[in-house]
């Protein structure tokens, strides 16, 4: 369990980007993390792992103020996958890169190969384990960055933007492992902009502007709040807009929805079925 | 590193800072050359007493000493290595003379690097005739320093959170450390280079022979004033040098 108590924190001690954030992550939680540009949310997330520390407030794991850890310390429990994946690689061959995370944590060389073998099949990476990354697209990099993180199983993972520049397949694929590794009582947290893929995956929201929190709680209360979003710049989930043009229609049918079971639901209810 | 701060720029607005580049670059090189044809205390003392109220009107004085406090330390390696290994008859005097030519030297140096911003002096360039592609690309070196260093320290932080341990460890483990940082970096600059050369040529750059500029560089009184009294000083010092022996107590040094 992670317990961020009141956390400030300014780049240069000039640039404020957060500004007293409290929060608790269980162990086996779903999070993602919405806001505009410049809310603070990858620096709230550098501060799970230490690789950020607050100016003021404290980040707890498990009952001890991270101040304590290294960051090499934390990320045996926090993993964290950065934006740009360029900035992770440098072996030449993908399997290489993923071992080299393991080795660091010192996994012995039959663990370390059997986890870089499932992580890079489950991520559909298997072919490419002998290539080197560098030739490959930005949407292979990127995965093959997640790969070095998520073979060491953390029992935080935190992923900032994984969806940009990947095919709707691709996106399926990392909610699939997502959601296998949340089954196995690992938390997940996402920072991204993918309204759509938030809604269809991860069950909390925490909202972010301006180095606050605006907004914390279940997905579908959080996104379909339109001052929230307002403050968040994000545009109404395309369900949610749905819901609110039926709602002009047929009063019965809720404004305020993201779930397409939720809407499927009433929908039947209006049309006289079930 | 805090000494490179002298040479870099920052933005200001004073008397220097508006002065035309070329002006600042002909009175820096005449400042270095003063300070090169010295080489005992008093005059080198002169000549800082003029540097420095001029880093003074650039309002940059506390950046200077804040270089000058970081590079402290290699100024003192310099004199004691110097004194030590000296043959000249008044060793600590000796190296004490080299350390002040190098501080006068690095001052005037830094009268251009402080007040030019990186596109003024490729505007200078182009119009010493340099050509556009060679100035362009200077430019953009300079504006990239700082994106480079930002980029290793967000590498820096991808690697440790991939549990590579950068500060500890013997020696050897240390440089080895570096491999994982300055790839990345090298491979990240290789792909940007790529990107804005490709971008740039999309928008147009060497698309013909002749190309306007938005801000073209204009010798003001104040630049002519700079130059003129350069010029003389320059070529009075260098006629004082030559032809009229120094007077002793200009030529006084310490007995040590």
């Amino acid at each position: 369990m992670i317990l961020l108590e009141n956390v400030h924190f300014a780049y240069d001690g000039l640039y404020t980007a957060l500004r007293g954030i409290s929060l608790q992550i269980d162990d086996g939680e779903r999070i993602a993390i919405v806001g505009s540009n410049g809310a603070g949310k990858t620096t709230l997330v550098k501060h799970l792992n230490g690789l950020l520390r607050p100016d003021q407030g404290r980040v707890i794991l498990d009952g001890v103020d991270t101040k304590h850890y290294s960051v090499a310390e934390l990320a045996r429990q926090i993993g964290l996958v950065m934006q740009n994946p360029d900035h992770q690689l440098f072996l030449d061959s993908v399997e290489r890169e993923v071992l080299f995370s393991l080795e660091n944590l010192g996994y012995s060389k039959e663990e370390a190969k059997d986890r870089c073998e499932r992580t890079l099949s489950s991520l559909g990476l298997e072919e490419l384990s002998e290539r080197s990354p560098f030739t490959l697209s930005g949407g292979e990099r990127k995965r093959v960055a997640l790969a070095t993180v998520l073979a060491t199983e953390p029992r935080v993972l935190s992923l900032d933007e994984p969806t940009i520049g990947q095919d709707a397949r691709q996106k399926e694929n990392l909610a699939k492992m997502l959601c296998e590794l949340n089954d196995k009582g690992k938390a997940v947290i996402v920072v991204t902009h993918d309204i759509e893929f938030v809604i269809e995956n991860f069950p909390r929201t925490i909202a972010m502007a301006n180095g606050r929190i605006v907004a914390d709680g279940t997905t579908n209360s959080v996104l379909s709040n339109d001052d929230v979003l307002e403050r968040c710049s994000l545009t109404r989930p395309q369900l949610t807009e749905t819901a609110r043009h039926l709602h002009a229609v047929f009063p019965e049918v809720p404004e305020r929805l993201t779930l397409m079971d939720d809407l499927e639901e009433v929908v039947m209810k209006v049309l006289g079925g079930r | 590193m805090s000494f490179l701060e002298v040479f870099q720029y920052t933005r200001q607005d004073s008397i220097v800072h508006r002065l035309d580049p070329r002006a600042k670059l002909f009175m820096s090189i005449v400042l270095a050359v003063i300070s090169l044809l010295f080489l005992s205390i008093i005059p080198l003392l002169i000549v800082l007493c003029f540097l420095i109220p001029i880093i003074g009107a650039a309002k940059s004085l506390r950046r200077w000493s804040r270089s000058m406090k970081g590079l402290s330390v290699l100024l003192i390696f310099i004199i004691v290595f110097n004194t030590l290994l000296s043959t000249h008859t008044h060793p600590f005097s000796h190296s004490l003379a080299l350390t002040l030519r190098l501080v006068a030297l690095m001052t005037s140096f830094s009268i251009f690097f402080l007040t030019v911003h990186p596109d003024e002096l490729s505007q200078a360039l182009i119009q010493m005739r340099v050509r556009f592609e060679f100035a362009f690309a200077m430019s953009m070196a300079m504006r990239y320093v700082p994106t480079l260093g930002q980029e290793a320290y967000a590498i820096m932080d991808a690697q440790k959170a991939r549990g590579v341990e950068l500060d500890k460890g013997n020696l050897l483990k240390r440089i080895r450390n570096i491999v994982p940082i300055i790839i990345p970096l090298i491979i990240v600059s290789i792909r940007r280079a790529l990107s804005i050369a490709e971008s740039m040529e999309s928008r147009g750059f060497g698309a013909g022979e002749k190309r306007t500029y938005m801000n073209v560089l204009k010798f003001k009184k104040s630049d002519w004033a700079v130059v003129t009294i350069s010029l003389i000083t320059l070529i009075l010092i260098v006629y004082l040098r030559l032809f009229i022996p120094l007077p002793t107590w200009l030529l006084w040094e310490l007995a040590l």
